[in-house]
């Protein structure tokens, strides 16, 4: 398998002359990019899949784990990963001052995509790509796999303060719950959760104590803005299907779903792609649902878990 | 007995060819869908069809291995488990240096069936110990003797469903009593990989010594001069040795952890126990902790069949397959004995083993190959219990031998 993937590594490593940035200048990266750059010093792949034993079992050759639940979040506090934790992690995997940061996971890349908004909290924003599909794409084309982990010298990057730009709190969204205009509200979960059918997903832990949705949202589920085959649709039919449901650019967007994963992968979506201003409510429907004395949105009735 | 070769062409070797067939042809259906969900399934059914094999060949159970000692003084099977550990350990620790290249990091290795240890593992461990006795064979070699036609082996997967239910039930109690703060202790995060392996691999070696040391002289074995049909025979027939049958296991266990996941034979039993539970309402609303612990999982199902279901599908097809050919297919119509041996063994041994998170194959044998101390936890403890029910069973003369 390493064989593989070092041949196929030094084949295309010559054809590379111009570096990584210059073959793929959006956020997101083809698999048969990745596969390309898997020799490129300059390109550092992360996994994020949310089960356990996926990455150890087989990731893109070289590519270094993340485990969402505890590096990508404050593990005692609810809160994004410090600065501190973050800059060890990468530098820990080797990502230098101008290392291009491929991040992939399982699950539709949710987690991946929560890690790209967290990495653009912190100012890296511009060298995060996405590997389009995930995991999904990448083992549906037979692309090679690796079980060993791979380990770096210490990498340079230094990241900045985090920055409220790419991130909307409670305060934020009541306003627009209350009437103001200035920005749309789009809630991207299911339309059984946005209607208050449900409080959430089968299986979820982590619920609020109401159901329903933030008055004045809009509700386009994450998964509209993906292919069958795990893929991002293209520029074209993303801008009608946010405008089709009143979100086309015109004001800054606030994201939100339960605990803020999902949400990523929208705010990705419309800020990475379509290059709108988002920000991602990361408290979502766990803190809102749970908030008191603040409007609610409840179509079905549905409270404590009857009617 | 017919030769195996002189029996080509008689019914069970028909019926045997048509399963493997069956059998060979679903992992190819399933290594067809695109991605690795597919393979993973094949490999699944494939690993658990191998290992239903070497099960029923090399008659790989944990409770007759442990009486051919100490009743019959016969160390083979014994020495068979013994050296599934060794392998098994050495196995993971190979798959463990790639995947955790640093065992004091502070994380677990992904998967591994590394379980809390707390007085509960033991009390489930001496439980399910005592069910094994009491039916006669633990869960995986029930599951192996379905393939051998065993009347007890139904009623003790029956059994073992009722106990898994009656383990939810009293699961929140135990676990806020004793294995919510109980330690996780994976040994090579206080040893290092190598002195854990050495550590392992030296008390494996005494537990073997001792086994020998309680073995009694049996018949000498002729060695037949080797012809197609004496190695036929060994192959088909016989049971085989006790060195290839650990050999295989261990082997079996390492692969499977490598490419699915670590062996075990009730996370799917439990599973069909928790949904048939929940659906009756005879669940608690929440049960504490329990799907954040290490071990064979029972997860709410959410498809017919997990990875685990092929494991135990092929495993059973397989031992089945093993059986016809080697002329061990004997159904029989259960008596009443049976039935309530089997139902009430299984019942402890599906409390036990919903309590231990576990059985002999994904707790002790799955934990011990890991480096977990609640592995070797629950050896000392299954055993002592099968060894307190058949001394126990020995003083009530009336009672018929499982």
């Amino acid at each position: 398998m390493k064989a593989i993937a070092g041949v196929l590594g030094a084949v295309l490593a010559a054809g590379l002359t111009a570096g990584a940035g210059a073959a793929e200048n959006g956020a997101l990266v083809t698999a048969d990019w990745v596969a390309d750059n898997l020799k490129n010093p300059k390109v550092k792949v992360f996994e994020v899949s949310v089960d356990p034993g996926v990455y150890e079992r087989g990731h893109v050759p070289g590519a270094t784990n993340i485990r969402w639940h505890t590096e990508l979040v404050d593990p005692v506090k609810r809160d994004i990963a410090s600065r501190e934790n973050l800059q060890k992690l990468l530098s820990t995997a080797g990502v230098d001052k101008d290392t291009t940061i491929v991040l992939y996971g399982d699950n539709n890349n949710w987690f991946a995509a929560w890690g790209a908004w967290v990495l653009e909290a912190y100012g890296l924003g511009d060298r995060v790509k996405l590997l389009d599909g995930g995991r999904k794409v990448w083992e549906a084309k037979g692309l090679p796999l690796d079980t060993a982990t791979p380990e770096s010298a210490k990498g340079s990057i230094e990241i900045g303060e985090l920055n409220t730009k790419v991130r909307a709190r409670l305060g934020d969204v009541l306003k627009v719950a209350e009437g103001d205009q200035s920005s749309t509200l789009l809630d991207i979960r299911s339309p059984d959760e946005f209607s208050g059918k449900i409080f959430a997903p089968e299986g979820s832990k982590e619920l609020a104590v109401r159901a329903g949705h933030v008055p004045n949202a809009k509700n386009v589920p994450w998964s509209k803005a993906v292919n069958a085959d795990g893929t991002i649709k293209s520029k074209d039919e993303l801008k009608k299907i946010y405008a089709d449901a009143g979100v086309d650019g015109s004001k800054p967007v606030i994201v939100y779903c339960r605990i803020g994963e999902r949400s990523s992968h929208t705010w990705f979506v419309l800020a990475k792609v379509l290059g709108y201003d988002v920000k991602n409510y990361d408290g979502s429907w766990t803190e809102y649902g749970n908030a008191v004395g603040v409007p609610v949105a409840n179509l079905t009735g549905t409270v404590w878990q009857g009617k | 007995m017919l030769s195996p070769l002189r029996r080509f062409g008689s019914w069970p070797v028909l019926v045997a060819l048509a399963t493997l067939a069956l059998l060979a042809a679903a992992a190819h259906a399933f290594g067809q869908t695109p991605g690795a969900v597919g393979a993973r399934q094949s490999f699944a059914l494939l690993s658990g069809a191998a290992f239903g094999l070497v099960l029923q060949r090399g008659r790989f159970c944990f409770l007759c291995n442990l009486r051919d000692l100490t009743r019959a003084g016969d160390p083979r099977g014994v020495l068979a488990i013994l050296v599934a550990l060794a392998i098994g350990a050495v196995g993971y620790a190979a798959v463990f240096g790639a995947w955790v290249p640093n065992p004091f990091g502070g994380r677990l290795p992904p998967t591994a069936h590394v379980g809390p240890v707390s007085p509960a593992l033991a009390v489930a461990a001496f439980a399910f110990g005592v069910g094994m006795a009491l039916s006669g064979s633990c869960l995986s070699a029930h599951l192996y003797r379905l393939g051998e036609g065993s009347p007890t082996s139904p009623f003790a997967l029956v059994g073992a469903v009722a106990g898994f239910v009656i383990g939810f039930q009293t699961w929140n109690p135990i676990y806020l009593a004793t294995v919510a703060e109980a330690p996780v202790v994976w040994l090579p995060s206080v040893f290092g990989y190598p002195l854990w392996l050495a550590l392992t691999l030296g008390l494996l070696a005494l537990l073997a010594a001792l086994a020998l040391a309680r073995a009694r002289a049996g018949a000498a074995d002729p060695r037949a001069p080797l012809t197609l049909r004496s190695a036929a025979r060994a192959v088909l027939v016989e049971r085989w040795p006790f060195l290839p049958t650990g050999l295989l296991v261990g082997a079996i266990g390492t692969l499977a952890y490598l490419r699915v996941a670590p062996l075990g034979v009730t996370a799917e039993l439990g599973s069909a126990a928790r949904t048939a539970a929940g659906a009756a309402g005879l669940l608690p609303s929440t049960l504490f902790g329990l799907d954040g612990l290490r071990g064979c999982a029972t997860v709410v199902k959410e498809t017919l069949l997990s990875e685990n279901g092929l494991f135990v599908l092929g495993l059973v097809a397989a031992s089945f397959t093993a059986a016809l050919v080697s002329g061990r297919f004997a159904p029989a119509r259960p008596t009443r004995g049976q039935v309530l041996r089997g139902l009430a063994g299984g019942a402890l041994m599906g409390w036990g083993a919903m309590t231990a998170l576990g059985c002999t194959v994904g707790v002790l044998l799955s934990g011990i190959q890991a480096g977990a101390l609640s592995g070797w936890v629950f050896l000392v403890f299954v055993t002592l219990g099968a060894l307190a029910h058949d001394a126990a069973a020995a003083r009530l003369p009336t009672r018929a031998a499982a």
